[in-house]
């Protein structure tokens, strides 16, 4: 919200810099976000006269002008259809920065050079009210009508923008201080000086406003409080000027006094008060009632609305003239030829306005003060401090009394406060005395005390302050949080038992040392990509766009797409990981201390590799990634964890995003699966070389792992190697081979690995090499040659009976 | 004298063997076959000899003198032939034989080393759904239905009562819901935002939420722990400030500033001129809360605090647009 300094001088003396203000109101929890010196905007914009226009030698539509700007007569390319000689208007010289480009879509600011236009140097800028921000015609430029102005003299002088604005964001809590009253008040208790509320003084005519007017409240709870009076006889003009620049400094377009007179109480008092056309009131009646299904309306702004069942509206005796407390409407509006008004000052339920505004998607400064909880005791004051304005403005007549309809006067509230509570919570050691004082300071009334605590009464402008703790809050803001001490004297606490290892951090360590990089994407993506699935979706109600309207159910495409890009920019070779969770619809998940009901969450990890293999190096070729890069990883990652129950399965049954599959188990649970992604898939990615990837589920695969490890004693015996070379017909699968390699050695085999595979030229053409290493080691003896050939010929006997295997010799 | 001749020849023969390089070669040259070498000594003695040995002795010293050549000729070749082989074959300018080099991602480092911090002071772990229901995300937090703070968070919605969650808060009511007091955990974690992505909003971040709830837990307290984060973790000589502010669920309500350091508190770019930066809110735990959790107000107070890592990241390493750290360009993400 924007805050004027000038305004804020009316109501109490300030005598520091803009810049201690600033601070001093940002550590009461009125955080100033900016400090806006106005006359900066316009800092080299002068006022100029044309003495001379003449046709520009080669552009038929731009003329170049000598215009006087006061020290000096300067040259100026123009291209606007009212330009004329003897004309005062508004120059930007070389470096003033024009607030807004009417040539730019956006509107975006641009500083002025100094520029050479078909061959004729320009020295600055003739602006129009658009590009100077303040208004919004942008048709020609901006013709000054009066006449005394001297060329020379600056905008910001002659706009009277001799103020400072500070943007202070307002938390929820503090509707008290969306005005400039409620700043006010909070800086005199700063500074310890004396806030001066105005003083108002009207002049009332004879004629009583109880007969010029009735008001009936339908729904009292929505609208506790109703206050009106009426003016007769106003003038309705443009405000003058001093009115005009309080409303632009704090960002309000005038539009005439009396629609002014109201939006200045607003930011003055910050009650909201709505001017109604007396005489298009049917019958001079207001009926405050809710709407039905279906009931049509034009507010203010010139939107039809479709009104709903229970919103609030401000009616005359036949239809609605408000929608209350968020906008007036087109049919009882102020305009030139009105002669009478009333004026409204009510008080409506914050839920009700709030219920409003989402349902008409409306938001107004008047809502945002009702939603946030206005004062309903400060009807009367607001409405006669706008009557009063009114009246100075317009010598308009203001009728006799009000209508106040007030059944349920709303009291203020009384909240006792324990001494001890407030330094319990705060660990501070604070008296009655200071805590009185300091709540005082914001009017907050002290009523007496007892042995334990204070009472206080807490003004209805406040309806944040409702408990202990809420005043106690306010102790400590104006306190001073920082001249709370620190103090630290928590105990050590432990946990049941000290948790070493962060299973996650330590798959991240080891995919990082061995190359991989760590990725971190969205978890939003399209159907399309999450519909690639078979299970069940989560899907979001109110999407930013369509590219992001689900939750991913693999983080395959998300992978995918960062290796497009990488690829893009000629990183070809990609070696990446990336943890984080996916997401799906599952009727079979109960709500639980880590779940939301219906809805699944698992922890995954996904891995990517593409292009060559390893680091580009002389003294060896370069190979493309495949299938065993990743699944040389899998079976690593399960080494490091010690897991050695795994088996891979190839995998027949289709997936959806990829071929080549190898299903990844673990004591016969699927945990993941390795593959290679289809090409039909890296099309809708625009990608041309392979990609191979493994998606782990984390979540499972942790329920393996056991860090409690036992010493296994070191062999006493000596191992015994023995290599062995088997021909068999290539389709028959290395892994039968093994296994029924480790069938037949029984006990004695210790390890196996297979080092060779050989197809080609010495051995017959369906056939295929493959050669064993194979570890023998007993337990109790050093084995014997003899103990040892005997395992290994039963070993080729088995084979040969099984697979018609051969030793190569 | 033949004697003497036949012993420096075995000594010569020895001496050869052990020239391992250029070194030894020069000294069994100097030892020899220079003018004051042993060799030269010898052809010195014939004229201390008897007359008729004297041919017989300068024709066995002549022929010591060819072979000592010999051989030093020989292994000065071979000499030279080694150190032939190793400058030929072997240049060790050639680049080493490497493997790729991986990377963790930024936040993935400034979440460890807050983590590092906060469980050095005692905090647990603990986790929650990033699905999460309206009562855990606002209603248990103090959020009423309808009330206006429910505007500060931007929400998306999956059902009427089902949402993404806007903060790592409700991990707070889920813990305090299965633990008594004392608790002091630490929650990070993915949150979402329904706001348009742009260089400084993205619509989800990460967060790392701390809530401590014993007996006797100050305010004072709290700006001790954070204090104590700060400094571990932005240096030691940094100045700070807590000011008012609000959160439902917190009361008294703070956000903490430290002095930019990007302009030493001068006010530049980053810190929109103020000299401050924002780097976490907090506050004491609002009684209100605790009656969702059946924990006592009256004998329990406690803090809780949260920041965002996104933010944290890109002050600390000067990176001026959020959406870097989700497109992960490799060039990118091999820079921390
Ligand atoms: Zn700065």
């Amino acid at each position: 919200m924007r805050i004027s300094l000038n305004w804020l001088k009316n109501y109490v003396n300030i005598d520091v810099s803009p810049e201690v203000l600033a601070e001093k109101l940002t550590n009461v929890g009125l955080e100033v976000e900016s400090i806006d010196y106005l006359g900066k905007k316009y800092d080299k914009f002068l006022v100029g006269k044309i003495l001379k226009v003449d046709k520009h030698p080669n552009a038929d539509k731009l003329t170049v002008c000598k215009v006087d700007i006061g020290s000096e007569i300067i040259d100026i390319v123009c291209g606007a259809p009212n330009v004329a000689e003897n004309k005062l208007v508004v120059v930007g010289l070389v470096g003033a920065t024009i607030p807004r480009n009417q040539h730019d879509t956006d509107s975006k600011p641009f500083t002025l050079k100094r520029a050479n236009i078909r061959g004729i140097e320009s020295n600055g800028m003739i602006c129009s009210e658009y590009e100077l921000d303040l208004g919004e015609d942008k048709s020609g430029i901006l013709i000054l009508k009066d006449e005394k102005l001297k060329a020379g003299t600056k905008l910001s002088d002659y706009l009277g923008l001799n103020d400072v604005v500070f943007e202070i964001g307002i938390t929820p809590n503090r509707p008290d201080c969306l005005s400039h009253l409620g700043i006010a008040r909070e800086i005199a208790a700063i500074f310890h000086v004396k806030l001066k509320k105005p003083k108002i003084k009207i002049k009332e005519s004879k004629e009583l406003v109880t007969f010029a007017a009735k008001v009936y409240i339908d729904d009292i709870d929505k609208c506790p409080r109703y206050t009106a009076r009426v003016l007769r006889n106003v003038k309705v003009e443009p405000s003058p000027q001093w009115l005009q620049n309080y409303l632009n400094a704090v960002g309000i377009r005038p539009i005439n006094n009396i629609v002014d007179v109201t939006n200045y109480v607003l930011m003055e008092i910050g009650h909201p008060l709505h001017a109604f056309d007396y005489d298009r009131l049917k019958n001079n009646t207001i009926k405050v009632r809710t709407a039905k299904d279906g009931e049509h309306f034009v507010t203010l702004d010139g939107k039809g609305r479709e009104l709903k069942e229970g919103i609030l509206l401000i009616c005359d005796d036949e239809k609605p003239v408000a929608i209350a407390g968020v906008m007036g409407g087109v049919n009882s509006e102020i305009t030139e030829t009105t002669k009478n008004i009333l004026l409204e000052s009510a008080y409506f339920l914050p839920q009700s306005i709030r219920r409003t505004s989402k349902l008409l998607g409306l938001s107004t400064d008047a809502s945002q003060r009702f939603e946030r909880g206005a004062d309903p005791n400060i009807t009367k004051y607001a409405i006669n401090r706008a009557a009063e304005l009114i009246q100075r403005l317009t010598n308009a007549k203001v009728l006799l009394g009000y209508i106040d309809i007030y059944p349920k006067p709303i009291q203020p509230k009384k909240i006792f406060l324990n001494t001890q509570k407030v330094n319990r919570t705060l660990g501070t050691n604070l008296t009655y005395y200071p805590i009185k004082n300091l709540l005082q300071k914001i009017d907050i009334k002290f009523l007496k005390r007892n042995k334990i605590g204070l009472w206080f009464e807490v003004p209805t402008f406040r309806p944040d302050l409702e408990r202990d703790i809420d005043l106690i809050e306010e102790i400590a803001r104006l306190y001073g949080y920082d001249n709370i001490e620190i103090k630290m004297r928590s105990p050590i606490l432990f946990s049941e038992q000290a948790n070493f290892r962060d299973f996650e951090d330590e798959i991240k360590n080891y995919f990082f040392g061995r190359g991989y990089d760590e990725i971190i994407t969205n978890s939003l993506l399209s159907k399309e990509m999450a519909s690639l699935s078979k299970d069940e979706y989560v899907e979001i109600l109110n999407p930013i766009s369509r590219d992001m309207a689900t939750m991913r159910t693999s983080m395959l495409p998300s992978i995918l797409s960062v290796i497009k890009n990488n690829i893009y920019h000629q990183s070809k070779n990609l070696n990446l990981f990336e943890i984080g969770k996916v997401y799906f619809k599952d009727s079979s998940v109960p709500r639980g201390p880590y779940t939301t009901p219906n809805y699944r969450e698992e922890k995954r990890i996904i891995l990517a590799k593409t292009g060559i293999s390893e680091c580009p190096h002389w003294s060896r070729d370069e190979r493309e990634s495949d299938i065993f890069d990743l699944k040389g990883e899998v079976e690593d990652l399960f080494v490091m964890l010690s897991l050695d129950k795994y088996k891979f399965i190839s995998y027949t049954i289709d997936r959806t995003l990829t071929e080549m599959n190898l299903n990844i188990m673990y004591q016969n649970v699927e945990i993941g699966y390795i593959g290679k992604v289809k090409k039909e898939i890296l099309e809708l990615f625009d990608i041309e070389q392979d990609v191979y990837v493994s998606d782990i589920n984390l979540d499972i695969l942790k329920s393996f792992v056991n860090y409690k490890r036992k010493y296994v004693p070191l062999p006493l015996y000596p191992m015994v190697i023995r290599d062995l070379a088997f021909i068999v017909d290539k389709g028959i699968s290395v892994e039968k081979l093994l296994e029924t390699i480790k069938l037949s050695a029984g006990e004695l085999l210790k390890d196996i690995n297979l080092f060779d595979v050989y197809t080609g030229e010495r051995i017959a053409p369906d056939k295929k090499s493959c050669a064993f290493t194979l570890q023998f080691q007993s337990e109790e003896k050093t084995l014997t040659d003899e103990e040892v050939t005997q395992v290994v010929e039963n070993i080729i006997k088995v084979m040969n009976e099984k697979y018609n295997a051969t030793l190569r010799k | 004298m033949l004697e003497k001749i036949n012993e420096i020849k075995h000594q010569i023969e020895q001496d050869i063997v052990n020239i391992k390089n250029s070194n030894d070669l020069e000294n069994f040259r100097v030892k020899y076959l220079s003018r004051k070498g042993i060799i030269s000594e010898l052809y010195d003695l014939i004229k201390s000899i008897p007359q008729d040995d004297r041919p017989s002795v300068g024709k066995a010293i002549n022929e010591l003198k060819i072979y000592c050549q010999q051989v030093f000729d020989n292994k000065k070749q071979e000499i030279e032939n080694l150190s032939n082989i190793i400058t030929e074959q072997i240049d060790l300018t050639l680049p080493g034989r490497r493997r790729w080099v991986g990377s963790l991602h930024p936040l993935t480092k400034t979440l460890k080393e807050i983590k590092f911090i906060f469980q050095k002071m005692g905090f647990d772990i603990a986790d929650g759904p990033e699905i999460e229901e309206d009562y855990y995300n606002f209603e248990a937090l103090n959020f009423p239905p309808e009330h206006p703070a429910r505007d500060m968070q931007d929400t998306f919605f999956i059902s009427d009562k089902i949402l993404l969650r806007t903060h790592t808060s409700p991990v707070q009511i889920r813990v305090m819901e299965r633990t008594t007091p004392p608790v002091r955990v630490i929650i990070p974690g993915r949150v979402y935002r329904n706001e348009a992505i742009s260089a400084r909003s993205y619509c989800l971040f990460h967060q790392v939420e701390g809530l401590y709830v014993d007996e006797g837990v100050t305010f004072s307290e709290l700006k001790g722990t954070l204090v104590a984060f700060a400094k571990q973790f932005f240096g030691s000589n940094l100045k700070y400030r807590f000011r008012p502010s609000f959160f439902p669920f917190t009361e008294p309500s703070a956000e903490m500033d430290i002095t930019c350091f990007l302009c030493n508190g001068k006010g530049c770019r980053v810190c929109k001129q103020t000299g401050w930066l924002e780097i976490l809110g907090c506050g004491m735990v609002d009684p209100n809360v605790y009656k969702y959790v059946n924990y006592d107000a009256e004998k329990y107070t406690g803090y809780a605090f949260g920041m965002g890592i996104e933010r944290i990241t890109m002050l600390r390493y000067g990176i001026d647009d959020i959406r870097l750290l989700f497109d992960n360009d490799i060039r990118f993400l091999k820079q921390f």
